[in-house]
């Protein structure tokens, strides 16, 4: 015990910025905890879900944290698949921030299943005919996926190679598979991401959301936010140790990736806004907007929000090589390119939900635009997530690996 | 809790008193039993305290059960949602049947009630990730609450409100039981999903005993039992002789948001004053 507090002492007085974060992370991780067990002792009552709005603040950093943990399967593309060598130095750590990323939302939709004893019920009880059911086979078979690509990370640690002398070796044998798993990795996630766009769009009673753009827009956001958040990670990284781990040439070229990922994705919105809403008049569809023009925050106005602070500005960071050779302006395009994927899947999911669908045969006014506000406890689920999220990358930025020297020169 | 159960009766009394004079005009008008005879009849019905859902019960594609409800007959008492609420032991805050008062174009007020529409080609089951909500060769789109795992899609995906989720474990009787009738089936746990089952356990349960739904009363969806004015009719679809069928051949009728494609198997017969 003494040891222990007197370990604690010397890490605070060595090291008080990042004692504090680590304060501050144990706290978001407590808060995440108490609200936790209040959900699943009392059941979803304590939310502000309603039969009308069943999705809200959950699902939001459940897509959310699926999106930004896209740059893992995309960089790892380009390089094990593209065979782009250099894309390798930031490989493993954008399949980290993937890892980190799924076992969030895992945690989130944990949280947000009105019976979490039986998760585990798609696998066995198929229903092929449902997105939903594709989304879970998909992320649990594509975790395995990073689980694996990240084995090597962990058995290369000194935590592991100190306790156990194959460690390493075992880990060089796994790694020899990575561009073969890169390529099971590269369609689960495709396709998953795409779907959980598709679980909106094929809802044929919902005008806000019944199009065929949803899936490629959200598989498109993620991959640019995800390969953004990855660099910014990085360079934050690089300033927190002060030693570079990329060169200045990867860097750039990841820049530039996501970069125009997110320029096409912001003229496929572009388009997807003219055709569906500007140039075309279909009756539910011009309601709806008005609607939520009207009476709802989810106007198009607000949607600018998202698409010029959380789309446009870090696009133009990271295409401008004057600002993305600045680390600060890459972290600030990084936290921008999160802000602009959480607003969006809050966005999606609240404009739809709120939009009431009037089936009655009648004229009379009898469904009110819906309200959602999340509660104190889905705040706190939210928090404690997040803090999860933000431990893991701190802990395994200390402990990992994540930037493996020239991997493949080391073997041969 | 308690308040909430003293405002249920409130509400009652309320409803009651609001209903009581339209019934006695609609009774006087056109003969139809008492309400007393109504829910005496029907708690009469030889039924066990709980019957369970047959589960694993084997159902051939020879029935196809639909429903038929008359506008231009209802009267909005509200007895169907107040029968169901007490026999499938609805929590008070839940409506499997909802009722609503409406108006057409013209400006013509008229009542609407909606169950579950059991869709042919049903949003809910289709999206549901476990085949919690499945649809039975007799057309009966029904759950496995065991199956369920609390994802909510099917709330979010069906096009009338029709799917309600258990926010909360249920604690004391309805609020409807027992003056609107006994729990006929188990309560569901918190975390599941439900809907309108169209009465399944009195529709398998009747079938087993040789009675025909629709037009033995055991074997009858509870709201059309209880109807005072006959604005419900239950049928087989398959039998051209059935009650519902003979309508569906003579009436004008519509089903809800038909542009969907969901095809329910719900039909209604417009009100005065509206053209469909």
């Amino acid at each position: 015990m003494t040891a222990m507090i007197g370990t604690v002492r010397r890490q605070v007085q060595t090291a008080p910025l990042f004692s504090f974060w680590l304060f501050v992370l144990g706290i978001m991780v407590i808060v995440g905890l108490i609200s936790g067990i209040r959900v699943l002792w009392y059941g979803l009552e304590v939310t502000n879900l309603t039969d009308r709005v069943p999705w809200g603040l959950w699902i939001t950093v459940d897509l959310s944290a699926i999106a930004l943990g896209a740059g893992a399967f995309s960089l790892s593309t380009v390089a094990y698949i593209f065979r782009v060598k250099s894309f390798e130095r930031i490989a493993r750590i954008a399949v980290f921030v993937g890892f980190v990323g799924y076992t969030s939302a895992m945690l989130a939709l944990l949280m947000d299943i009105g019976r979490p004893d039986r998760f585990w019920h798609p696998v066995i009880y198929w229903n092929i005919h449902s997105v939903l059911w594709e989304i879970t086979m998909c992320v649990i078979l594509y975790s395995m996926v990073l689980v694996f690509e990240l084995a090597p990370a962990v058995l290369e640690s000194d935590f592991v190679a100190r306790r156990f002398a194959r460690g390493p070796r075992l880990g060089h044998f796994l790694h020899q598979f990575t561009p073969a798993v890169s390529i099971v990795g590269l369609g689960l996630s495709l396709l998953h991401q795409s779907s959980l766009g598709a679980t909106y769009g094929v809802l044929v009673a919902r005008p806000v959301w019944f199009k065929p753009s949803l899936p490629v827009m959200f598989i498109l956001s993620a991959v640019a936010a995800g390969s953004i958040v990855t660099l910014a990670l990085t360079v934050f990284y690089e300033n927190m140790i002060r030693q570079r781990q990329i060169e200045t040439r990867l860097r750039n070229a990841v820049a530039m990736f996501g970069g125009l990922l997110m320029m096409g994705y912001l003229y496929l919105k572009l388009w997807d806004f003219l055709a569906t809403a500007y140039y075309s008049h279909v009756p539910e569809r011009v309601q709806a907007n008005n609607l939520l023009e009207t009476a709802t925050p989810y106007g198009l106005t607000f949607w600018w929000i998202e698409i010029v602070v959380g789309a446009l500005v870090p696009a133009i960071i990271m295409l401008t090589p004057r600002l993305r050779r600045q680390d600060s302006w890459v972290v600030v395009a990084g936290l921008l390119a999160i802000v602009g994927v959480v607003v969006n899947r809050w966005n999606v999911t609240l404009s739809g939900l709120v939009v009431p669908m009037d089936w009655s045969p009648g004229a009379a006014e009898l469904f009110p635009v819906r309200e959602y506000v999340p509660a104190m406890s889905e705040w706190g689920v939210a928090i404690g997530v997040l803090g999860y999220a933000l431990l893991m990358l701190t802990l395994g930025l200390r402990f990992l690996p994540l930037f493996p020297k020239s991997h493949e020169k080391g073997h041969h | 809790m308690a308040e909430e159960k003293y405002l249920t009766r409130r509400e009652f009394i309320a409803a009651m008193a609001a209903v009581g004079g339209s019934i006695a005009v609609a009774a006087a008008l056109s003969e139809v039993d008492s309400l007393r005879d109504l829910i005496e009849r029907e708690l009469a019905l030889e039924l066990p305290d709980v019957v369970r859902e047959a589960k694993g019960h084997t159902v051939d594609g020879t029935h196809h059960w639909a429903m038929l409800i008359d506008l231009r007959k209802c009267i909005g008492c509200q007895y169907c949602v107040y029968a169901c609420q007490a026999v499938n032991d609805v929590p008070d805050d839940m409506r499997w049947n909802v009722y609503h008062p409406e108006v057409t174009d013209t400006g013509i007020p008229f009542h609407m009630t909606r169950p579950c529409l059991h869709c042919n080609d049903a949003p809910c089951v289709s999206v549901c990730p476990t085949r919690a909500t499945w649809q039975r060769d007799d057309g009966l789109v029904v759950m496995d609450y065991q199956l369920c795992i609390g994802c909510r899609y099917c709330q979010v995906a069906c096009p009338y409100d029709a799917r309600s989720f258990n926010w909360q474990e249920r604690e004391g009787p309805s609020g409807y039981q027992p003056e609107w009738g006994n729990a006929e089936v188990d309560r569901r746990p918190r975390g599941v999903a439900e809907k309108c089952t169209f009465c399944i356990h009195r529709i398998d349960r009747g079938l087993a005993q040789g009675l025909v739904p629709g037009e033995d009363r055991a074997a009858t969806p509870a709201c059309v039992n209880i109807c005072p004015v006959e604005a419900r009719v239950f049928g087989d679809l398959n039998d051209p002789d059935s009650k519902i069928s003979r309508l569906l051949k003579e009436l004008p009728t519509f089903r809800l948001r038909e542009d969907l494609g969901t095809e329910p198997n719900v039909y209604y017969v417009p009100p005065e004053g509206m053209a469909i």
